[in-house]
Parts: structure tokens; C-alpha cells; sequence
């Protein structure tokens, strides 16, 4: 019995092994590698600059899932070409990132800034509070125009482009036109905000003041204006997030997108080191890759449909026993 | 003129009493320095003048205008720079950008650069490099470049000598009193004989008052006024 | 307290009153009430954890659902050693202590982390958890929807083990009733499970309050005021949390033994999930961070919004009693653009009892940090109870 298993197994490793397995393997996690640096992003920047982890975080993800789709679906018709569907997504996209950047300054103005003087665990509090308003508003909303919020909206995951839905051959393996689009625009959306980050002078007051803000502010910077704008970015990175994932089919517009989406951006950025973009960045690829390697091994093995989900939960379990800070944190971050 | 006024400033940390009724003035021009020992509440003074914490009582005047109450930043867009304790240099930015982020929006960052660099010669070559891996002396170097790009008219220095070894002390003096012919410096600092040497007047604090002042050039280390108060 | 030992009875006198579908709309049924014991005990063991050593254990639903899902299991026969009949009360015991040993495992390397890494880690060990639970198939045939009661024939009964008499079985359907007892008292089967599972959560409450206050109790809050000075005084404070966790973990586990003993049914979603931990944090915050019974007033709170704002049928509520009493006139008004006020009520009230119990939650962190039950010991000076009692004797402040 045991020598049966164990040679499926061998035989299922040296399948594993095989030059264009490996290769749709690295080209799926790369591309759920994007995935996660757009969900997790928003949220590393927040915490490295306001040490607020925003538990809203997962709920401005569908919020922006829902509204790209609605931009999509009012704008695309049947007879909608490629180029024009493409076009409309990035208005898609520019929509949900301005709203949900409205909403998240609202939300800093109006509630985040009066606990800043609190201990940490009000702002968790607070920002839970806040999608338990969020979600059960976007049901109301969902409900109302007759719709199911529990399921995936399939009307926005059909206004893609014909050949994001077909397969592009490359040489050695055949991929999802899809999740080159996803890989496109996971490094478009790590280079843009490392500019920021790096070439800007707000990027830099950004980070000062995510290393020592009372300092910075002392240098003359209104460090409360900067809290702000952070705030409101990192919501809108969440809303584009959200926007992309309308369209792919294991994610999709729907209510429980919040906690989805919540849950491994939580994941990478811990296994990162809570407010570094760098360390984020780089636990995004492992927590893609990890993902891509077990969802072969689930489809070809190992009868376990919970086997990708559970061992990026181990993976922050073991992150957290070996190296709490994460891979760029620094120590003391997030504790008390 | 009068640069600094604080007049009876009582400030506290939650519910302990640090300044119990703070009262000094710094004219323009002038380097005084502030001593006493250790929790008298000398770092609380400066945090108290920049609006960090802000008093409970009392009012903290600058260039005679009330600044109490208001925000940090703003205080310090008024011209007041700060040099802190432990020197809090952005160990994550690199040591240009330490000198750019200090420098007001509407300044010019590459001459103030410059500016930094000609003054400190030593830090050119870490430019592009990560402020936290320079040295304490380094780091101090840096942290007084920051204070002098503001385009401040008065600088808070926070024990500027604290932790560095004699020679960069000399060279951290040294700076210091080049800065003080075009601005002018409140500091705190342990080491009496090199505060005396920089100052042009003293207050001496303790238990949150002041208890003694006078002009340093007067003064030497050993004067019974500042012994007193200051061996433990 | 007392006023929940004579609950049912004044429920069903007031329902039976002249005002009875004012009464029907406000107050919790019965069964609701049950809900607030079992899931008010979950509440208050994370609470005794969270709210008294300031370590938020996020993963608090892995003893919710070790509890529940242990009680099903054994009724089915899956637990190896216990046979499906096995007395309800040794399950819950036998539920607790399996929490115990998966609590001092958690806790092991948990503990050496603070703040938000504590709450990340345990979150990451439930979710571990709630994912092989509904993936194995060896828990139910359809993992996902979760087990079942099928094989057990005795209904779960609470009282003394081996004694008919003095045992009574809790259940919608399944449980007993009683008639005439001493003559005059008789209970349906609702009410007759509200007080087994209430005396089971009374009990625990007062276990956990006798830890609370005793010098045990008193090292765990000193922990949360300030850690380092506790070990500085020398205390040994990683066995101290580690013990405080395993208590509050076998008390979420006889919550979830309870819950699973009255549904008779359970899933991964209502018990390892972690948003049921979110359910047990917002228990907390609304009744009080770090006062016991806090949670369970708070959770009552919870319940009773969602009742009132729900369906008819279902204990009534705002809707049904609005329809009863506005008449068709008023309930076809147009608001706006076609949308009539029975339209208007069923889209923005009607079970979205989460939207106002988020905001009021909201308003709670903001404005009320303390709770209802720590505002109102502050605002007295002690416990309710204590300081009620004194006023009346004259003594009071």
C-alpha cells in the first residue's frame, strides 16, 4: 500500500519535473503572483506609513470589483471590439482607483484620524466595523438590481477581450492569455508605485515618515495631510485590485470577495515584513508561486481540493515561528 | 531681538509633571545652552518649544508670535529646526535624502545639497548610499546638515555630543559653532566644558524649573552655581 | 442574571398582553435567547483571553469548532473509542479538553509573538484548520456543508450523567418538554433548552469569574497593563497566558459543544471561519472589552437587532409589524421613483441587520471604547450587581 503511494508520488514528481510543466507552473504563479501585489499593496502602504491594518482592506477590493464591473458591463456590448474592451478597462480602472481614493480619504478624515492616539487595537476594531457597513451595503445595492451577491458576477467576467479567454503559445508551453495580462500588470503596478515611492519627493516624504513621523514632521511636513493621501492611495490600489479581478474566474465580483481578498493580502504582507513594499513585493511571488505549485499537485495528485489554500496559511504560520519581522520587516513593527 | 520667549510652561507626559513652569528667552544671534541632569527635563523644553508636547500652561512665543497650540509642522515652518536626541537621521533613505526631504517645498533641493555636502565634506561620498550605514559621527554630520537646510533661524540641538568619541566631538563643535554665525541655537548638552565653550548665556534646569542662568564666558565648569545642580 | 432566569415566562406573558405585536417585534424568542447563551459563552471566552490579557486571539473559532465538530462526530460514531450515545455532558467535557491540548499547541509557539503577529498567527493556525475541515471527507459526505447528527439515537441531553431523571434533552426537535412540574410549571421544548444550555453557560460564567478574580486572574491583567513590569516583578508571564488561553479555549469549545448539541448540525463556515471570531470581537467591544458577562449582553444586543430586523416567522419584527399596523396605504406610498415604503423597508432594513450593527459597532470603538457594561461600571464604581445591591441596602456612594 504504502510502496503504491509511493510511486505515484515518483511518478507524479518526475510529471512535476518535466520542462513544460514547470514552465505553466512558473507562468501561473507569476501570474497569481500579480494577483496578490495588487491586493496585498494598498495595504503595506498603509501600515508602513500609519501602522493601521486595515481590516476595510479586503471590502474596498470588492467594492472596486464591483464598480469596474459596472463600467464594464454598461460600457461593453456584444459588438464590442478587443481594443475597445481594453481601452474600457482602463477607464474601469481609473474609475474604481478614484472612488475607492475618495472613499479611503473620507474614511481617514472621518474615522482612522481620531484613533491614532489609541492603541493599535482600536484601529483594527474600527476598520472591522467598517466592513461589516461596507459589505452589507454593496448587498443592499447587489440585491436591489436583482442580482446574487454570493455568486460571482458573470456578466462582468464576460466583457474580456476574445483573446484574454484563449491560449497563447509560447514555444514550450501554451498559457491563459489571461495570466499574462495579470503578470503585465502586477510588474506595471510594482514599477509604477516603486517610481513613486523612490523618484518622487512625496514617495520620500512617504517613507521618511514611515520610518519616524513625529521627525518628519518636525522637518515642516504636515505628516497628518501625508496620512491622508496614503490612506486614500492605498484604498485605491485595493479598488484597482478589485477591478482586475472581476475578471478572473477564481476570484469574480462578488460579497465574500472581501474576506477573500483580505485574507492572503494579510498573508503576504506578514510573510513580507508588515509595511515594507520591497519585502511585499517579493512574499507576493513566493505566496503566487507556492499557490501555482499546489494547485499542479491538488489537479494531478493529490486528491485535496483545500491543499493550495491551506499551506499559504501554513506558509504564514511557519513565517511567523521563524521570523515574526517577515523577509524586510524590521523588528518591533506590529507588536506592542 | 527676542527670538524664543517660553513663559511658565508646565508640560506633562500623560499624568507626570515634567516641566513644573519653564521660563526662558533666546535672542537672535545668540547660542544658549541649556544643562542640568539627567529627567530635570531639558529634552521636554525643546519637545515643548517645537509643539511635540505641547503644555498644559504657559505659552511658547516665537519671533513674538503665540505658537502654542499649534501644529508641529507648523511651528517648524515658522524656521525652528531640530536636531534630536539619538539624532534620528531616516536610516532607510539614502544620505542625499536625508538632506532633500528637510528642505521646504518651495527651496532649492540640489543647492541645499550642495550646501550640505560643502559644509560636510565626509558625507559626499556616502551620497547614494543608506543613512543607517554610516557611523555615529556620520550620522550626526548628517542629522546637523538636516537642521541647517531648513532654512531655520533657530535650532533646537539635542545633546549633539552624546555616545561619539573626542575627536568627532571636536568636529560635531566645530560645526556647531560655524551654524551659530548665521543662525541661532538653543542646546542641551551634558558635556558642561564644551557647552560653556559654545554658549554665549546658560539656564540651568531641574526637577522641571529653571534654577540658575548666566553668561557662560563668566562661567567656568567648576562655578559653584552649575555644581550644585549638576554632580549626581 | 435573574432577570434572564425569568425570561421565558415574561415572554410569553407580554406576547399574550394587549400589546402583544409590539412585543412580538421587539423582544428575542425564545430560541434566539439560546442562540445568546451558547454563542454569548464563545463570546466571553475570547473575551477572557483578548479582553483581560490583551492578546487578541484571532483564531478563536478553532476551539468553537473543535467543540461542535467533536460532538457531531461522536454521535456519528467517528471518534474513535466513544461510542455514538455517549452521555452529551462527557462530550462537551471530552470536547473541552481536546481544546485544551489544541489550545497548549497554538499557544507553545504563538505566545513567543506580540500585537498583531499574535492575532496573525492564530488567525493563520484557525484557517488551517477551517480549510481541512471542509475539504476531508471523512468529517461528512459532503465536507463543505459539514456534518450532520445521523447515527446517535438518544437525544443530547444535559443534567447528571447515568440518571435519566435527572437529565433533560435540549433540541428544536429532539428536546423534551415539561408538564406540571410541581404542579404548576410547565415548559416547552424551547424553554426547556433555554435553561439546560443557560444553567451549562451560567456555570461556566462563574468559573471563569472565579479565575477572573483570583490571583491568577490578577497576574493576567496585570500582563495586560504592562508586560514587561509583570515579568519584571517575576512573574513567569508565558506559562500565565499560555493557561489563561487553554481556560478560555475549552469554554469555546463546550460554546461550540453546545451550539452543535442544539442545531444538530454543523458547518465549517459557522464555526471555524474566522468572521465567527469577528461575530465573538464585536460581542466584545459592544457589551465590554475585559468585563465577563460583557460579551453575552453584547451578543443579546447583536441578536436582538437582527430579529427585529428580520422576516416574519422568524420572531417578527419591524416589517411584519409595520405591514400589520400602516395598512396597505401607507406601506404603497411612493418614496421615489417607483419605490414604495414597503419596498423602501424590505430593501434597507430587512435582514441587513449587519449595516446597523456595523455602524453602531463603529460608533461603539469611536465613542464608547469601554462597552455597555464597562460604561455603566464606571459610571457606577463596580460591578452592576454589587453596587445595585449596596445602593438599596443605603450604603452606596
Amino acid at each position: 500500500m504504502m510502496s503504491i503511494v509511493l510511486a505515484g508520488f515518483v511518478d507524479a514528481l518526475g510529471q512535476f519535473l518535466r520542462p513544460e510543466n514547470l514552465a505553466a507552473v512558473l507562468v501561473d504563479g507569476l501570474a497569481k503572483a500579480g494577483l496578490y501585489v495588487m491586493i496585498a499593496s494598498g495595504l503595506t502602504l498603509i501600515f508602513g506609513l500609519m501602522g493601521v491594518l486595515n481590516f476595510a482592506h479586503g471590502s474596498m477590493t470588492m467594492i472596486g470589483a464591483y464598480l469596474g464591473g459596472l463600467v464594464m458591463v454598461t460600457l461593453v456590448g456584444s459588438a464590442t471590439g478587443a481594443g475597445a474592451r481594453i481601452v474600457f478597462f482602463f477607464v474601469a480602472l481609473a474609475a474604481s482607483f478614484a472612488l475607492l481614493a475618495g472613499l479611503g480619504g473620507i474614511v481617514e478624515i472621518g474615522l482612522v484620524r481620531r484613533l491614532y492616539d489609541r492603541p493599535p487595537l482600536y484601529q483594527i476594531l474600527l476598520t472591522f466595523g467598517l466592513t461589516l457597513i461596507l459589505d452589507e451595503l454593496i448587498r443592499i445595492v447587489v440585491l436591489f438590481y436583482g442580482m446574487q451577491p454570493t455568486s460571482d458576477w458573470v456578466a462582468a467576467q464576460g466583457t474580456k477581450p476574445y483573446f484574454l479567454e484563449q491560449s497563447v503559445d509560447l514555444g514550450l508551453v501554451s498559457v491563459p492569455g489571461l495570466d499574462l495580462f495579470e503578470i503585465g500588470f502586477g510588474v506595471l503596478t510594482v514599477a509604477t508605485l516603486w517610481a513613486f515611492l523612490t523618484r518622487t519627493r512625496y514617495g520620500m516624504i512617504i517613507r521618511a515618515g514611515s520610518e519616524d513621523a513625529e521627525m518628519t514632521e518636525a522637518l515642516g511636513i504636515d505628516v497628518r495631510r501625508v496620512f491622508t493621501v496614503v490612506f486614500a492611495l492605498g484604498a485605491g490600489v485595493a479598488g484597482a485590485a478589485g477591478t482586475l479581478l472581476m475578471w478572473e474566474s477564481t476570484w469574480g465580483a462578488s460579497v465574500p470577495l472581501a474576506a477573500d481578498a483580505l485574507l492572503p493580502a494579510f498573508v503576504v504582507v506578514i510573510i513580507g515584513g508588515l509595511g515594507t513594499f520591497r519585502g511585499t513585493v517579493v512574499a507576493a511571488v513566493i505566496v503566487g508561486m507556492t499557490d501555482a505549485v499546489m494547485t499542479w499537485w491538488f489537479v494531478n495528485e493529490i486528491r485535496f481540493a483545500g491543499l493550495p489554500e491551506m499551506t499559504i496559511f501554513l506558509l504564514l504560520v511557519v513565517m511567523l515561528v521563524l521570523r515574526p519581522q517577515g523577509l524586510f520587516g524590521v523588528e518591533e513593527v506590529g507588536g506592542h | 531681538m527676542t527670538l524664543l520667549e517660553v513663559e511658565d510652561a508646565h508640560t506633562y507626559y500623560g499624568e507626570s509633571h515634567i516641566l513644573e513652569g519653564v521660563s526662558l528667552d533666546v535672542a537672535e544671534g545668540e547660542v544658549v545652552a541649556l544643562v542640568g541632569r539627567n529627567g530635570v527635563g531639558k529634552t521636554t523644553t525643546l519637545r515643548t518649544v517645537l509643539q511635540l508636547t505641547p503644555p498644559r500652561e504657559g505659552s511658547v512665543r516665537f519671533r513674538g508670535e503665540d505658537v502654542t497650540g499649534l501644529k508641529t509642522h507648523e511651528v517648524a515652518d515658522r524656521g525652528v529646526g531640530w536636531i534630536p536626541e539619538e539624532r534620528r537621521i531616516f536610516t532607510q533613505l539614502s544620505v542625499e535624502e536625508n538632506v532633500r526631504v528637510a528642505v521646504p517645498d518651495d527651496g532649492d533641493a540640489d543647492a541645499a545639497v550642495e550646501d550640505a555636502f560643502g559644509t560636510f565634506p565626509d558625507l559626499r561620498e556616502f551620497a547614494g548610499k543608506d543613512a543607517g550605514t554610516l557611523s555615529g559621527g556620520q550620522q550626526q554630520m548628517l542629522a546637523l546638515a538636516r537642521g541647517l537646510v531648513g532654512d531655520n533661524d533657530l535650532l533646537l540641538v539635542d545633546e549633539p555630543s552624546e555616545g561619539l568619541a573626542p575627536q568627532i566631538v571636536k568636529r560635531v563643535a566645530e560645526a556647531l559653532a560655524d551654524a551659530a554665525e548665521d543662525t541661532t541655537l538653543l542646546v542641551v548638552e551634558q558635556n558642561l566644558p564644551l557647552a560653556l565653550d559654545l554658549a554665549d548665556r546658560f539656564y540651568v534646569l531641574d526637577n522641571g524649573q529653571v534654577v540658575e542662568s548666566g553668561d557662560a564666558d563668566e562661567t567656568s565648569a567648576d562655578d559653584e552655581r552649575l555644581r550644585r545642580y549638576l554632580s549626581a | 442574571m435573574l432577570a434572564l432566569a425569568a425570561y421565558p415566562g415574561i415572554y410569553s406573558v407580554l406576547v399574550n398582553s394587549p400589546m402583544s405585536s409590539e412585543m412580538v417585534a421587539l423582544l428575542p424568542r425564545v430560541e434566539t435567547m439560546i442562540v445568546v447563551f451558547y454563542f454569548g459563552l464563545f463570546a466571553m471566552s475570547f473575551d477572557f483571553i483578548s479582553g483581560y490579557t490583551g492578546y487578541l486571539s484571532f483564531g478563536h473559532t478553532a476551539f468553537y469548532g473543535a467543540g461542535a465538530y467533536f460532538v457531531i462526530l461522536a454521535a456519528n460514531g467517528k471518534i474513535p473509542l466513544l461510542a455514538p450515545d455517549t452521555s452529551f455532558v462527557y462530550l462537551l467535557v471530552l470536547g473541552g479538553l481536546l481544546a485544551v491540548v489544541l489550545a497548549i499547541l497554538i499557544g507553545a509557539v504563538s505566545f513567543r509573538l506580540t500585537g498583531v503577529y499574535f492575532a496573525m498567527i492564530t488567525l493563520g493556525f484557525a484557517q488551517v484548520l477551517y480549510v481541512f475541515v471542509r475539504e476531508w471527507d471523512y468529517l461528512a459526505s459532503n465536507p463543505s456543508d459539514g456534518p450532520a447528527v445521523l447515527e446517535r439515537t438518544d437525544p443530547f441531553s444535559i443534567g447528571v450523567p447515568g440518571i435519566d431523571s435527572l437529565n433533560l434533552a435540549i433540541g428544536q426537535l429532539a428536546g423534551d418538554s415539561v408538564e406540571g412540574l410541581l404542579g404548576v410549571l410547565s415548559f416547552n421544548q424551547a424553554e426547556v433548552s433555554y435553561y439546560m444550555i443557560g444553567l451549562v453557560v451560567l456555570i461556566c460564567y462563574f468559573a471563569m469569574q472565579r479565575i477572573v478574580h483570583s490571583p491568577f486572574g490578577k497576574v493576567l491583567v496585570a500582563i495586560r497593563e504592562n508586560e514587561e513590569r509583570a515579568k519584571a516583578v517575576g512573574y513567569a508571564t508565558f506559562w500565565y497566558k499560555l493557561g489563561a488561553f487553554a481556560v478560555s479555549a475549552f469554554f469555546a469549545a463546550v460554546a461550540g459543544g453546545l451550539f452543535a448539541g442544539f442545531q444538530r448540525s454543523v458547518s465549517p463556515e459557522n464555526t471555524f471561519y474566522f468572521l465567527v471570531t469577528g461575530d465573538a470581537l464585536l460581542a466584545s467591544i459592544i457589551g465590554g472589552f475585559g468585563t465577563l458577562a460583557g460579551p453575552l449582553y453584547g451578543w443579546l444586543f447583536d441578536e436582538t437587532v437582527t430579529e427585529f430586523l428580520s422576516k416574519a416567522g422568524q420572531g417578527g419584527g419591524l416589517l411584519p409589524y409595520l405591514r400589520e399596523h400602516l395598512g396597505d396605504a401607507t406601506m404603497a406610498t411612493e418614496l421615489y421613483n417607483g419605490l414604495t415604503v414597503g419596498q423602501a423597508i424590505d430593501t434597507f432594513l430587512n435582514g441587513h441587520a449587519e449595516l446597523y450593527i456595523g455602524a453602531i459597532f463603529v460608533l461603539f470603538v469611536l465613542f464608547v471604547p469601554n462597552g455597555l457594561l464597562g460604561t455603566v461600571r464606571d459610571k457606577l464604581g463596580g460591578p452592576v450587581g454589587e453596587q445595585i445591591a449596596a445602593r438599596l441596602r443605603g450604603d452606596g456612594k
